[in-house]
């Protein structure tokens, strides 16, 4: 059978699985860490996966893109991501969807969702996403690198957002060194953080900050705080 | 004590934790001075898990956590 070994788990089980196959999961962004996020998704039998990507795909792409091969190049990434997960998992939906993400289009995108995975690799967007999600009180599952660093933070309505701890003023450079080893950590993780909300799972990154040092191979916890001049909460105050 | 945790990159030729002396310092901005940190280079700062300036006082007993920019994918 399929899901036997995540079904022998009692935290999942038929019900969970069950819960697993209706759950509506968004994916903003194909690249790195949507690999793994995406794979292991389609893996553990998400119903309905929804994946937004504009570019295509270029020989850079190729040290943490694992969903793409040599002979792709130049190809639609959202399209041919589709076809791999497809080819992975025939039993579930996947909606590839080849569009940037603006403030126009990003309400219609992740309406409907029981979560949205972040996977994208500028400031910008993420807190397009960010401020999205919080009007829209869909969980939000955060996650980025910078070499052998990298972060995975999870948000909702009543817990602080990217705005709330100040990520506006990141400037990152462009493009920024990645280790594909770490992306798939990172990604992996926000795996996990979604299927456990979409479980109702306890312990979730609401409220945490979780830091990955590939190089002194740690993780750290923050615990953060609501910021109350955050003006993405405060626009639900209106 | 104020409890200093630095992240990624910032740890490089630093430690991870630090703590200072208090009454030494009176704004985030001091103890970022005191680790060679480029302000311009701080893109999160936060003061027991709040949001907060370089200019912010800080006092004894505080954590201060200090994240260059992290967002690539």
């Amino acid at each position: 059978m399929r899901y036997e070994r995540q079904i022998l788990m009692k935290e999942i089980g038929e019900e969970g699985q069950n819960t697993l196959k209706k759950s509506k999961v968004t994916v903003i962004g194909a690249g790195g860490l949507a690999s793994p996020v995406l794979t292991y998704l389609a893996c553990a039998g998400v119903g309905t996966i929804t994946l937004i990507d504009y570019d295509t795909v270029s020989d850079s792409n190729l040290n943490r893109q694992f969903l793409y091969h040599e002979k792709d190049m130049g190809m639609n990434r959202a399209e041919l991501a589709g076809e791999v997960l497809n080819s992975l998992n025939s039993q579930i939906t996947i909606n590839p969807v080849s569009e940037r993400i603006d403030e126009e289009n990003i309400g219609k995108i992740i309406n409907g969702a029981d979560v949205v995975i972040d996977c994208v690799d500028n400031v910008e967007t993420r807190l397009i996403v960010n401020r999205e999600c919080i009007k829209q009180d869909i969980p939000l599952v955060e996650g980025g690198v910078y070499g052998f660093y990298g972060f995975v933070m999870s948000i909702k309505q009543d817990f602080p957002c990217l705005e709330c701890i100040g990520y506006g003023n990141t400037k990152l450079k462009r493009p920024g060194p990645v280790l594909g080893a770490v992306v798939g950590v990172i990604g992996s993780l926000q795996a996990v953080e979604c299927i456990k909300i979409l479980l109702g799972l306890d312990e979730v990154l609401y409220g945490k900050l979780l830091n990955y040092d590939g190089l002194l191979v740690s993780f750290d916890l923050v615990e953060l705080q609501k910021n109350d001049l955050c003006e993405v909460h405060g626009l639900l105050k209106d | 004590m104020i409890e200093v945790r630095l992240f990624a990159t910032f740890r490089e030729g630093r430690q991870k934790i630090t703590f200072l002396e208090a009454g030494q310092f009176q704004t985030a901005a001091q103890v970022i001075d005191y680790f060679h940190i480029p302000h311009e280079e701080v893109a999160i700062c936060l003061i027991n898990g709040r949001h907060s300036k370089l200019d912010a006082s800080v006092k004894n007993e505080d954590v201060l956590a200090l994240f260059p920019p992290v967002g690539g994918g």
